[in-house]
């Protein structure tokens, strides 16, 4: 039976229609007590639903189907380290990541929370030598300057994270630049190498599979650098200058990582769910070790609330079974993501990748090509800026957009009044938003004889996800959050979130063109647009044209 | 004279010495119970020459007494000889002092809280009444602090009240003998005169050693250079001699505050890159050492001569054997660590550490090592048996931080040697 054939999706369909013209201003006027029916909370942290377009009823169907999409035994083989990562063999086990070390999982007959925190421990005694200013380069001053090699899964976690956490900074870490260089076309590296010196830069050279063409030609020139600014032997630069974190131990060996400089990472983490890991190093450079094991923590009490918790009360779930009822139900396509704190300006691109890798699939764990919407088109920016680009859109735009509020509670508790009135401020910003949002002309009071130009429908759909303040654990709960979400709704879209084969094909057909751009060698098999454009650098790089 | 002591400071105690000896009787102000003076001198100050046995005698004859606050703030003639971050004390004890009398006070105060603050302690003052705080800049320096009181070739008094101008010069009257300069200025010039000497003298020894490192790049030897520069009679010889970094207690504190005080109020970074190039210049030896094997000291034994920041002191403060033992420790090798003076200090610093070792005989300390690191020159270390070193090391590798041998000598007798900027 497929999904749009059972009997709760059924259910869910004729329930859109009766109530999909209900307005949110409708609805939030119904009944004054709504946000208390549609709020939860784990620890602080807040997920306010009272804007979605539901109302009690909905969420009842919505767990009916994940029930008859036998979520929690999916859940139970996505935390037991089943293969649910079927067209790669694979189990997804990023939750072992964060287990605390006391806990016990067996995978393939070994326990692997030893593994996981065995490698924490040896990421600390990188990060304590780093920040007492003991791992020394090839001239023996100290490294004073990181830079993160990687792109993707080894890019964008430490890059988000790392700006989240930015108040939580070790005041070791304060004399420590840290940078991200992850473009392939060298333009991220070349400018970066020139502002450092290669006496005190030490490269971390992350890639799961340690052969990413984009990484690899970055460490490559990053090697090079080294080689002509130091004079030193390669195993000197390889073991003073590198770090690895791969799970190919010997691809690492074969580029000439020592293994002391290497850490592991294994095949039962998704490169999108890997920043908990040895990928997160720059995190945990930032902020210390302790406040990396808080982010662990939190997102650890995440996964438990997610494993243990009834669907109606479950923060992950709910979350996911909203976007299922917006997009499948309301047909909307789209979804913001909006921060109202500047830390979290790179959360929109991180989820970009975590939700669109995931479930931007159209073909079904059965094979089957299927009928209905999966992953929508995603996006975002820190609020404020937004407000200044695409709200437009938003509010008076043809597209309905649901859309994702993220902002905490407290900020700048030791700081200037100035900087706590700014925050006062983002939160008005906030709130501003989803009422008008949801409410249209009603939320000012805009009557009939306003200007048609100065109207808003609302009824535009939001969830706002409130912490408490941003702290490493809090942070590790809303990435986990996140996380378990998008798996969610893979099970409900019957759709496999952890491989990523849409985008294998474009890095083999990229292989196959560099030799006609480094050649006259044309091969006849391109298309004709293509074989046009190869023409035309050719001609262009000659100086023809 | 009758004078009241405050701080115990290494310039408080010899400032006391001096002035017993010279016949004043001195209130040393604690507040503890501790009834002997060696005690609380600390092992640090009691190690520096002549001292120990100087405070011992006039304590005997009673011309140095132990005193609480109450009895010291009795009397009105004061000098402060405090930490540079104790000020806020200093205020508690003037405006005692202030409560307490109501006709004439002098303060003495030669302690570095930075320029300005004479002049605040004044404000709690009577001016009126002759009361007044005054500014005397101290030139103690670890090794040679009695000599320094006893025999100084300049004197620098900030004061603007005549008849306590007058009262210093003769208080310090029996150490005038060799006086060629002696300037009488406001306490606040007089303040930023000892701070732009302390700031002078670091910036020829940090322009120094940029040349010696230079030097050693350019493969040009920096005693020639600095030999050529000392004769130019407009910069003089002195404080040109390069070597791993300076170090000390009040040197460095007071430089780094002239540092903070140019950066915040001239936006100026000129101090600011002396200290910062002076903390990399301590590890200069490791950085030698560290290349000479490739990047890689993992088990290697290495030795130390000399840890104390200067040789006469048994001080650690600021020293660059510290830096250098972390660097070592760091890299999981063994430091082997000798200093006619400082090695308690040592053992204290790094009490349970199975990677350091103090060792009492400076030839013994050299056995099975992989190279030697000299970092104080100590009188002892100038002329070693070689031959004997030679046959206690491992490896025959000399780093020499403060170019005390000859190059052409110690290469002749077969070792290898690195030097600052030779």
């Amino acid at each position: 039976m497929t999904l749009t054939d059972k009997q709760s999706w059924q259910a869910l369909r004729k329930h859109a229609v009766k109530i999909g013209n209900l307005h949110l201003s409708e609805l939030l006027a119904d009944d004054a007590k709504r946000f208390q029916s549609m709020n939860l909370c784990v620890d602080n942290l807040l997920l306010d639903y009272s804007k979605q377009r539901i109302t009690k009823k909905t969420i009842g169907l919505l767990c009916d189907l994940a029930r008859e999409c036998e979520l929690s035994r999916w859940i139970e083989q996505l935390f037991r380290g089943d293969k649910v990562n079927h067209s790669e063999g694979r189990a997804a086990l990023h939750m072992a990541l964060r287990l605390p070390a006391e806990r016990e999982l067996k995978f393939e007959g070994d326990n692997i929370v030893s593994d996981v925190h065995l490698t924490l421990s040896r990421m600390k005694t990188i990060v304590e030598r780093i920040h007492a200013r003991q791992w020394r380069g090839y001239s023996g001053l100290p490294v004073d300057t990181i830079v993160n090699i990687g792109v993707g899964g080894s890019d964008l976690g430490p890059f988000m994270a790392r700006r989240a956490l930015i108040d939580d900074r070790r005041p070791e870490a304060k004399q420590l630049k840290i940078y991200f260089v992850s473009s392939m076309d060298g333009s991220q590296i070349a400018a970066r190498l020139g502002t450092l010196n290669p006496a005190t830069t030490l490269f971390i050279i992350s890639s799961k599979s340690f052969t990413t063409i984009d990484t690899l030609s970055n460490a490559n020139t990053a090697l090079q650098w080294l080689r002509q600014a130091s004079g030193a032997k390669d195993e000197v630069l390889y073991r003073r200058h590198f770090i690895g974190v791969s799970a190919n131990a010997s691809k690492m060996e074969a580029w000439g990582i020592p293994p002391n400089s290497r850490l592991h990472l294994w095949n039962w983490i998704g490169g999108r769910y890997s920043m908990w890991s040895a990928i997160g190093l720059p995190i945990a450079l930032e902020v210390g070790m302790h406040n990396f094991h808080r982010m662990l923590a939190g997102a650890h009490a995440m996964d438990e609330h997610f494993r243990n918790t009834g669907f109606e009360k479950n923060l992950p779930v709910m979350l996911a079974m909203i976007g299922i009822w917006n997009i499948n139900f309301l047909n909307i396509r789209a979804h913001a993501i909006l921060p109202y704190d500047g830390r979290l300006s790179h959360l929109p691109s991180y989820l970009e990748q975590l939700e669109m890798e995931s479930n931007g699939k159209s073909v079904s764990r059965d094979g089957e090509e299927i009928d209905y919407n999966t992953c929508p088109i995603l996006w975002g920016e820190i609020g404020p800026n937004a407000q200044h680009a695409f709200y437009q859109l938003l509010h008076q735009g043809t597209e309905s957009v649901m859309c994702d509020f993220v902002v905490s509670a407290r900020r700048y508790t030791r700081d200037s009044a100035e900087l706590q009135q700014q925050h006062t401020l983002t939160l008005a910003n906030c709130l501003a938003q989803s009422r008008i949002l949801a409410l249209g002309d009603i939320a000012s009071g805009n009557g009939t004889d306003t200007p048609y130009f100065k109207r808003y429908r609302g009824n535009r759909p939001s969830t706002t996800i409130l912490l408490d303040e941003l702290t490493p654990y809090s942070f590790g709960q809303l990435i986990a959050l996140y996380e378990h979400k998008v798996f969610v709704q893979s099970v409900i879209w019957n759709i496999n979130p952890f491989d990523q084969w849409g985008v294998e094909l474009g890095k083999a057909m990229a292989t196959e063109l560099l030799k006609p751009l480094s050649s006259s060698d044309d091969r006849p098999d391109f298309d004709s647009s293509t074989s046009g454009l190869l023409q035309s650098i050719r001609e262009r790089q000659s100086g023809k044209s | 004279m009758k004078i009241a002591i405050w701080g115990n400071e290494l310039t408080a105690w010899a400032t006391a010495g001096a002035l017993a000896e010279t016949g004043n009787e001195v209130l040393f102000v604690s507040h503890g119970q501790i009834k002997d003076p060696i005690t609380l001198m600390g092992s640090s100050i009691c190690n520096e020459p002549g001292l120990r046995d100087l405070i011992c005698e006039e304590f005997e004859c009673k011309r140095i007494r132990l005193v609480q606050t109450r009895t010291a703030i009795g009397i009105p003639t004061h000098i402060l000889s405090m930490k540079p971050d104790e000020y806020e004390q200093a205020e508690e004890i003037v405006s005692k002092l202030a409560a307490r009398h109501d006709g004439p006070l002098l303060i003495i105060n030669q302690s570095h809280f930075g320029v300005g603050a004479t002049d605040r302690l004044q404000t709690l003052l009577n001016k009126c009444k002759h009361q007044c705080v005054a500014y005397f800049a101290e030139n103690v320096s670890e090794g040679e602090a009695l000599n320094r009181i006893r025999n100084p070739k300049s004197l620098i008094i900030g004061c603007d009240h005549e008849q306590s101008t007058l009262a210093i010069q003769s208080l310090f009257r029996p150490f005038m003998t060799h006086v060629e300069h002696m300037f009488v200025m406001s306490p606040k010039e007089a303040e930023f005169t000892k701070l732009s000497i302390i700031g002078m003298l670091a910036l020829r020894i940090g322009y120094a050693n940029e040349l010696a490192n230079l030097a050693s790049q350019l493969d040009v030897d920096i005693d020639v250079i600095r030999r050529g520069m000392g004769a130019d009679p407009r910069i003089g010889r002195h404080h040109l001699f390069p070597g791993c970094g300076f170090g000390g207690n009040t040197f460095p504190q007071i430089l780094n505050s002239l540092a903070r005080l140019l950066s915040e109020t001239g936006d100026s970074t000129l101090m600011q890159t002396v200290v910062q190039e002076n903390e990399k210049q301590k590890e200069l030896p490791f950085r030698s050492l560290w290349r000479h094997f490739d990047c890689d000291l993992h088990g290697r034994k290495i030795a130390i001569w000399g840890a104390s920041f200067k040789p006469g002191s048994a001080s650690l403060d600021g020293a660059p054997s510290l830096k250098i033992i972390d660097a070592i420790v760091a890299q999981q090798a063994d430091a082997r660590v000798h200093d006619p003076e400082a090695l308690e200090n040592v053992q204290y610093l790094y009490p349970d550490n199975s990677f350091v070792k103090v060792i009492n005989n400076k030839y013994d300390a050299l056995k099975d090592v992989d190279a030697l690191l000299l970092l104080t020159e100590w009188p002892e270390y100038w002329s070693p048996d070689f031959e004997l070193m030679k046959k206690q090391m491992k490896t025959p590798l000399i780093i020499d931080g403060r170019n005390v041998f000859s190059r052409k000598q110690i290469e002749g007798l077969g070792f290898t040697y690195y030097s600052v900027g030779r």
